[in-house]
C-alpha cells in the first residue's frame, strides 16, 4: 500500500511520482532485510516524520538512529518541548502536507487534536498515517508509549518505559496521604485547567485536590479572579511567560491579588513544558509537585489517635 | 455670560449634583458586582476595615481598581467629547471617532508588544500618549484648515482603521502566542482584571488632562462666538490649542493605555447632558465628564451581569449604545454635511 499507484494518476507530471516509486523500492529491500534479520518484529518503518509536538518527542524518545527523519518545528521550543536540546538534531517541518509530500516518508506520526485537514489528505495520498489523541491523564501515557513502540518497531524500549512511568505512578498513588493540600494551575489569560487535563491528572496523583475541578471547571475556562482569591488555594501554579515578548495574558497570574494571598505558595513549580504533552517526563511534573506537596501539607502521622 | 441670572446657574449646580450622585451609585453597585458573591456587609467590611483576608484582597485589589478606572476612563472620555465638540463646533467629535483612540491603542501596542521598554508597564501609558497627541495634531491640523464636519470626521475614520490595522498586524506579528488574541483588547477595550498597578499608572495623568482642559473652558466660550470675536476677547488660539491637545492627549492616552479603545462615550454624553444646559461649552465640561463616568459604570456592570462567568469587552456595550446614536446624528445633521 506504500507504492501508492494512486498518487500517480493524481498528479502523472509530478517528478515526485518517480520519488515515490524511488522509495518503494527501497522499502520492499528494506523490507526484506528486516524481515530477514529479525524476523519477530513486524517491518518497521525506516523514514518515519512526525507532525505534532506531543508525538515528535514519544518518537524521540524511542526512536533508533536515523529512523526520525523530521519532527514539528514546535518541538524545538522549550516552553512546549521538554526534548527541545534532542530536537535540534533533527531537521524541522511545519506540519504541511507538501512537505510531508516532498519528504516520502513510510510512516506519519500526528495528533488527532490539530491540523486535520492535513491529515485527511495525507490519507487520501496512501500515506501510512497514525494519529494519537491528546493525552488528558497519566493512565492513558503507558499506553502511548507502548503504541509508539509499536509502530517504530521498538516495543522492547517502549516497555522498559511504560512499566518505569507506571511503577513511578503507582508509588505516587501508594504515597497518598491526608491531609490533601489544595491547588489551582492558573494559566494565561486566568485561564484555570479544571478537569479532564493532563494538570488536573498530574496534580490528583501528585496528591492535591485540583479545586478548578472541584469548583466545575471543565477543560481550559477562564476561571474569575475573585473566585480564587476566595477559594485560597494551599497553591496556585502561574505559568512561566511562553516567550520574551510581553503580553497582557501574562499579567493575569501575577496580577497582585494573588500575591496577596499570604498564606498561599505562589510559583511555576512544574518543570518547563512537562505538562504541555504527556510523555515519559510528564512523570518529572509529578515528582516537582509531590517535593513541593510533602513541604506545604506534611503527611499526618499515620498511628495519630485522632485519625 | 455675567448677566446670567441666578436660576440658571442653580439649575447647572443641580445639574451637575445629580449627575455626580448617578456615578456615586454606580461606583458602588460596580463594588458590590463580582464572581466573588461577598454581600453588602462583608464587602464594605473588605474594603474599609480588613478583617476576612479574601473579602479584602477581591474589594481592594480586584474591585476597587476597576471601579477607579471605569470611573476615571469615563469622565475623560466625556470630558473630551466636550472639549473637542466645543473647540471644533462639530457635533460628531469625539475621541473615539476621530481616531484619537485608536492611535492611542497603536501607541501603547507599538511600545509594550515590541519589548522596547521590556515588560514594564510603564511602556502603556508612555506609547499611548504618544499615540494620542499624534493623533490630535494630526486632526488638528486637517481641522484647521478644511474647516468642514464631514473633513474631520472621514480623516478621523481613516486614522482609526489605520491604527486598527497596524495594531492587527504588530500583535500577529509578536512571537507571543497569546498576543494575537489581544487584539480584541485593544479595540474594543476591557476594565477586567486590572489592578492598582494601573491605577497609578493611568489615573495622575488622567488628572493632569482633566485640569488642561478646565483651563481651556473659558475660550471655548469665547470660540463659540467665532474665533475673530474670541481673539477680540483675548483669547489666545495658539494657547486654547495647546491646552486641549495636551488635554485630551493625557487623559485620552493614559485611559486607552490600561483599557484599550473604549468608543463613542465621548460622543453619546454631551449631545444628552447639552439640552440640559444653558449650551455654553465650558458648562458642558463638569457635567460630561460625570456623566461619562457613569455611562461606563454602568457598561462595565452590564457586561459582567448581562452574561455572568462569560465576561463581554465593554466596547461592544457603549458601541451597541453608541452606534446608532452616532447614526442618528449623521441622518439629523446630514444636511449640514453634505
Amino acid at each position: 500500500m506504500w507504492c501508492r499507484p494512486s498518487l500517480k494518476a493524481v498528479f502523472p507530471n509530478l517528478r515526485a511520482g518517480q520519488r515515490g516509486g524511488f522509495s518503494c523500492g527501497i522499502l520492499f529491500f528494506a523490507i526484506a532485510a528486516l524481515v530477514a534479520l529479525t524476523l519477530p518484529a513486524a517491518a518497521a518503518p525506516k523514514r518515519v516524520m512526525s507532525l505534532n509536538v506531543c508525538t515528535d518527542q514519544l518518537a524521540m524518545a524511542l526512536a533508533g538512529p536515523d529512523q526520525l527523519t523530521s519532527v514539528s518545528f514546535l518541538a524545538g521550543d522549550p516552553d512546549l518541548s521538554v526534548m527541545h536540546k534532542e530536537a535540534s538534531a533533527y531537521s524541522k517541518n511545519r506540519g504541511l502536507a507538501e512537505e510531508v509530500f516532498l519528504a516520502q516518508p513510510d510512516m506519519v506520526v500526528t495528533g488527532t487534536y490539530s491540523l486535520h485537514n492535513t491529515t485527511a489528505l495525507l490519507k487520501r495520498l496512501d500515506f501510512q498515517v497514525e494519529e494519537f489523541p491528546f493525552t488528558q491523564t497519566l493512565e492513558s501515557i503507558p499506553a502511548d508509549i507502548r503504541r509508539m513502540g509499536e509502530i517504530l518497531g521498538r516495543e522492547g524500549r517502549a516497555e522498559r518505559m511504560a512499566t518505569e512511568f507506571e511503577r513511578e505512578l503507582q508509588s505516587a498513588e501508594n504515597a497518598a496521604c491526608e491531609p490533601v493540600p489544595t491547588a489551582i494551575a492558573y494559566d494565561q489569560n486566568g485561564v484555570a485547567l479544571g478537569a479532564g487535563t493532563l494538570a488536573d491528572s498530574v496534580l490528583k496523583a501528585a496528591g492535591f485536590r485540583n479545586l478548578a475541578a472541584e469548583s466545575g471547571i471543565h477543560g481550559m475556562a477562564p476561571f474569575p479572579l475573585e473566585l480564587l482569591v476566595s477559594l485560597k488555594p494551599d497553591v496556585v501554579i502561574v505559568p512561566r511567560s511562553l516567550s520574551d515578548a510581553p503580553s497582557l495574558a501574562d499579567q493575569i497570574p501575577r496580577h497582585p491579588a494573588i500575591g496577596a494571598l499570604k498564606e498561599s505558595r505562589i510559583g511555576t513549580f512544574v518543570p518547563r513544558a512537562s505538562w504541555a504533552c504527556g510523555g515519559p517526563f510528564t512523570i518529572e511534573a509529578v515528582r516537582a509537585l509531590r517535593t513541593l506537596r510533602k513541604d506545604v501539607a506534611p503527611c499526618a502521622e499515620k498511628t495519630s489517635a485522632l485519625r | 455670560m455675567r448677566g446670567k441670572d441666578i436660576g440658571t446657574s442653580m439649575k447647572a449646580i443641580r445639574l451637575t449634583l445629580l449627575l455626580g450622585a448617578l456615578a456615586t451609585l454606580f461606583f458602588v453597585l460596580s463594588l458590590l458586582i463580582g464572581p466573588a458573591e461577598l454581600g453588602i456587609v462583608k464587602s464594605i467590611g473588605g474594603l474599609f476595615a480588613g478583617g476576612d483576608e479574601a473579602a479584602m484582597i477581591i474589594m481592594r485589589e480586584i474591585r476597587l481598581p476597576r471601579a477607579i478606572l471605569a470611573l476615571g476612563v469615563g469622565f475623560s472620555l466625556g470630558i473630551s467629547g466636550a472639549v473637542l465638540q466645543g473647540f471644533l463646533r462639530n457635533p460628531l467629535a469625539e475621541p473615539g471617532i476621530i481616531g484619537v483612540s485608536a492611535v492611542a491603542s497603536l501607541g501603547a501596542v507599538s511600545t509594550f508588544y515590541t519589548g522596547i521598554a521590556g515588560a514594564s508597564l510603564f511602556a502603556l501609558p508612555a506609547g499611548a500618549l504618544g499615540g494620542a497627541l499624534v493623533a490630535v495634531l494630526v486632526l488638528l491640523a486637517i481641522a484647521a484648515r478644511h474647516g468642514s464636519t464631514l473633513t474631520l470626521i472621514l480623516a478621523g475614520i481613516a486614522l482609526t482603521s489605520l491604527a486598527g490595522a497596524l495594531t492587527s498586524l504588530i500583535l500577529n506579528l509578536s512571537p507571543n502566542p497569546f498576543a494575537s488574541y489581544e487584539i480584541i483588547f485593544w479595540l474594543l477595550g476591557s476594565i477586567k482584571d486590572r489592578s492598582m498597578e494601573h491605577v497609578w499608572l493611568a489615573l495622575p495623568l488622567m488628572i493632569a488632562g482633566w485640569i488642561l482642559i478646565a483651563f481651556a473652558a473659558r475660550a471655548i466660550d469665547a470660540l463659540s462666538l467665532g474665533e475673530e470675536a474670541a481673539s477680540s476677547l483675548g483669547v489666545s488660539m495658539a494657547h486654547t490649542r495647546i491646552l486641549i491637545v495636551a488635554g485630551v492627549a493625557l487623559c485620552v492616552g493614559a485611559g486607552t493605555a490600561v483599557t484599550g479603545a473604549i468608543g463613542f462615550v465621548g460622543l453619546v454624553v454631551p449631545h444628552l447632558i447639552r439640552p440640559l444646559t444653558d449650551r455654553m461649552p465650558s458648562n458642558l465640561l463638569l457635567p460630561s465628564g460625570l456623566g461619562g463616568a457613569a455611562l461606563l459604570l454602568a457598561a462595565d456592570i452590564a457586561v459582567r451581569v448581562v452574561v455572568p462567568g462569560r465576561e463581554l469587552n465593554i466596547g461592544v456595550v457603549t458601541a451597541l449604545i453608541g452606534a446608532p446614536f452616532f447614526l442618528w446624528l449623521v441622518i439629523r445633521a446630514r444636511r449640514e454635511m453634505f
